[in-house]
């Protein structure tokens, strides 16, 4: 039984300054969405719009029609001190995943796991922490839920290229549009997609428009928002 | 300030604290090391080029007219028979360990300071001898007959001193180093400065003194100390301090480490996986032993193999075991089994498949057991582990080259900007990333790489093919692109089969193409012309495309690239 010293005054009000203080951090680190046992990996400032949790530990996200978002989404935990493994997926540009700042010291890359995809995917998920997937991948339905299971256990994130069945982020590239280029002048120079956000729990699908490969010589030529949101039903 | 001077003086000298040195000086170093290399006699004129003159010339050269910092061209002027050298910093310091271990039989210690220049500390070394001139006379005989070059020892305290004294071969005795300094010009100051950097700064700092009017090292020295570190900096701090025959720091000693190998003969020719898996298991084993009995471990393991036909096949891999105990043979014995199996299967890239004869295991990098360099914050984390323990596991599952490691290299096209390596394996990159690589195509790179480019067709609006010329002059703007499609595609097939496709009767092993895309804009062409010197060179143009999509919008981008008449696409930008 602890002894009481103070006034009752004054141990009201170091009760209300605590829950004020636990307040501040819930809304600062947003503990109190969910209960998710893990910290997110981060994920860089312009996609958090897609993604605003972040990249939770242990989720599958499925993106359909661009490597480079999935570079993109694997870079900041990447520059954070996580491993990637980049399975089935012989054609990536590693200048590319470079310069989005996926540390290349800290990438594996296993091109053609073959009919053996399942065990490379599973000891990867085991190890790694940011495991890409390719599209093409030997992959039953059974391998992937097992995959899945496997990834919430051990806290690793799944970004898979295409279909995958229940996963719990879908980012589908529904336009992606460069600018830059005229007629034989200018060089590729920046891109905007429009991805479609959907997913497991989400309710409705959200488009959400993203600027890659920001750049600042295009930027003076085109004034207004950089990333607008507008809901829509799917 | 020439009366509060010698008051100053007093104060900033006092006691100075200097080794009493030996300096071993092989005159010409580069081009000694140049020559042996090149096999060319002592007595022939010959001279080390870098960038746009002569760094260092023979004897035979040097009495023919050729003096350092000569251009080629009046060298060749002076000296028609003149051998000319390429520079190889790398070179003149492997050579140099053969001076080095030569000197090493006389002392036991050495530190070299800049190849072609030893520094021994001499009071040991010379009371075991019996004298100074009985240490420099067995120095010179051993580096003579061992690593077969002439030296110049000379003896003084501090460093400068030393090494003015062992261009003369002399032995100035001890505490007259201030005397035999003070008549030098300041010119010698640069032959103190073991670095390249460090001597540009110094060699700065003299052309300054020089103007001033200070000619002798006595003029500078007399400058009071904290004048001289206002107005020149430590550069001036350090010339001053050297000038009057103190010393900046003790000699580094270096300690000679015997490598350690382990060495397998087959008894009988090696062909078959099953004999090199015990073999590699052995050899491991004792590789491992070896390590633990010198209480070292090793950063690097260099697998080496002969074969019958004479090949020696050579690999460096990388090894980052050394926290977990017991893991190294194991580890070990699946690199050697995995690079002998490649080599005798003949499925990676290196001389003709043949039995091998000889195996050599050589532990690099070694350092002292508890000694190993972790990271600047902390030690290997659990998650690093864990992913090497990972793709080590992937690599036992899918071998040995499924795994890769990637890193950026220079290049111009974005397959050239990749090296990828087995995971563990070590090499160097052929190309520097630093080098300029104009005609590089620029950033934004793109995500997705064809590892072997696709055909592609880039129609004009009647719908011919756009070519380039010579001159990079196109037919007609790109208006259609055309790009293949999977032909397992259904509908794809049945395009192909109709007989509007225009391919009746025509064999079916050709490219089966999509439907055309409408370009939205274009940029290019670009040209790259690689390597016209060689076997493997190329002549192409690029082209970036941005394609439009059928409902108006603009949609992904496109490398293509033209060569030999036809259109390849490089990369997509998705």
């Amino acid at each position: 039984m602890p002894i009481e010293t103070t006034p009752d005054a004054s141990q009201e009000e170091r009760l209300s300054r605590a829950r004020a203080a636990l307040k501040g951090v819930e809304t600062r680190i947003g503990a109190a969405r969910e209960a998710w046992d893990r910290p997110a990996l981060p994920l860089t400032a312009d996609l958090t719009e897609l993604m605003p949790e972040g990249l939770r530990r242990g989720q599958v996200v499925a993106v359909t029609g661009a490597t480079s978002l999935m570079l993109a989404l694997a870079a900041e935990a990447s520059r954070a001190g996580s491993w990637t493994a980049a399975i089935g997926m012989p054609t990536v540009g590693v200048v590319a995943a470079a310069r989005r700042g996926i540390e290349l010291s800290r990438l594996a890359l296993i091109p053609h796991p073959g009919a053996q995809a399942a065990d490379a995917v599973g000891a990867c998920v085991d190890g790694m922490d940011v495991v890409l997937l390719g599209e093409r991948l030997a992959l039953s339905d059974a391998n992937r839920r097992r995959i899945g299971a496997r990834a919430r256990e051990r806290g690793g994130v799944v970004i898979a290229a295409g279909e995958w069945p229940a996963a719990h982020v879908r980012l589908d590239v529904v336009s992606s549009a460069w600018s830059g280029l005229g007629a034989g002048d200018g060089r590729l120079r920046e891109r905007e997609l429009t991805v479609a956000v959907g997913g497991r729990r989400a309710g409705a699908t959200r488009r959400v428009r993203v600027l890659l490969d920001g750049d600042v010589g295009a930027r003076w030529t085109r004034p207004g928002a950089r990333i607008d949101v507008d809901e829509e039903v799917a | 300030m020439s009366d509060i001077a010698p008051a100053r003086r007093e104060s900033s000298t006092g006691p100075v604290v200097t080794v009493r040195r030996a300096v071993l000086w092989v005159p010409d170093w580069p081009v000694v090391a140049a020559m042996g290399e090149a096999g060319l006699g002592a007595d022939a004129p010959a001279a080390v080029l870098h960038g746009r003159g002569m760094v260092a010339v023979s004897a035979a050269a040097r009495a023919a007219g050729v003096r350092r910092g000569m251009r080629r061209r009046l060298a060749q002027r002076a000296c028609p028979e003149l051998a000319i050298l390429p520079h190889d910093e790398g070179r003149d310091s492997r050579a140099f360990e053969a001076v080095a271990a030569a000197a090493e039989e006389v002392v036991s210690g050495v530190e070299v300071s800049r190849p072609g220049l030893l520094m021994i500390p001499a009071d040991g070394a010379a009371r075991f001898h019996g004298s100074e001139e009985a240490l420099a006379e067995a120095l010179v005989t051993a580096v003579a007959e061992l690593a077969g070059c002439e030296s110049g020892v000379g003896m003084a305290d501090g460093l400068l001193a030393a090494v003015l004294a062992a261009r003369s071969s002399a032995l100035v005795p001890g505490g007259g180093s201030a005397d035999f300094l003070a008549d030098a010009p300041v010119e010698v100051l640069p032959l103190a400065a073991m670095e390249r950097r460090q001597r540009e700064q110094v060699e700065d700092l003299v052309s300054v003194l020089t103007r001033l009017g200070l000619t002798t090292l006595a003029d500078f020295t007399a400058l009071p100390a904290g004048d001289v570190l206002a107005r020149f900096g430590p550069v001036g701090m350090w010339a001053h301090r050297v000038g009057r025959g103190e010393d900046v720091r003790p000699p580094v000693l270096r300690r000679s480490e015997e490598d350690i190998a382990v060495t397998y003969a087959f008894e009988e020719p090696a062909q078959r996986v099953e004999q090199l898996a015990l073999v590699a298991d052995h050899v491991s084993r004792q590789l491992d032993a070896a390590l633990l009995e010198a209480g070292v471990r090793c950063g690097r393991v260099r697998i080496a193999a002969t074969t019958e036909r004479g090949d020696a096949l050579e690999r460096v891999w990388r090894t980052d075991v050394g926290s977990r105990a017991g893991a190294f043979a194991k580890h070990m014995t699946d690199r050697v089994r995995w690079q002998l199996e490649g080599w005798l299967s003949g499925t990676s890239s290196g001389p003709e498949r043949a039995p091998l004869t000889a195996l050599q295991v050589t532990a690099e990098d070694v350092v002292p057991l508890g000694s190993e360099q972790a990271y600047l914050w902390g030690g290997v984390s659990g998650a690093d582990s864990r992913a090497q323990r990972t793709l080590e596991r992937v690599q036992g599952l899918l071998g040995a080259d499924a795994v890769l490691a990637v890193r950026e290299q220079g290049g111009r096209s974005p397959r050239d900007r990749v090296l990828a390596l087995p995971w563990g394996q070590e090499a160097t990159p052929s190309r520097r990333i630093e080098h300029p690589w104009p005609g590089r195509i620029p950033d934004p790179a793109p995500a997705t790489v064809l590892p072997v480019p696709e055909p592609l067709e880039v129609l004009d609006a009647g719908g011919a093919p756009v070519r380039i010329d010579r001159r990079l002059a196109m037919s007609a703007p790109p208006t259609w692109v055309r790009l293949q499609v999977d032909p397992r595609d259904e509908r794809a097939a049945a395009a192909r089969r109709h007989p509007s496709s225009g391919r009746m009767g025509l064999a079916s092993d050709g490219p089966s193409w999509g439907l055309p895309q409408p370009v939205e804009a274009w940029a290019g062409p670009w040209p790259i012309v690689e390597r016209w010197w060689s076997e493997d060179s190329s002549r192409r143009a690029c082209l970036q495309i941005s394609l439009r999509r059928p409902d108006g919008a603009p949609g992904h981008a496109l490398l293509a690239s033209f060569t030999d008449g036809s259109w390849v696409l490089e990369a997509i930008y998705d």
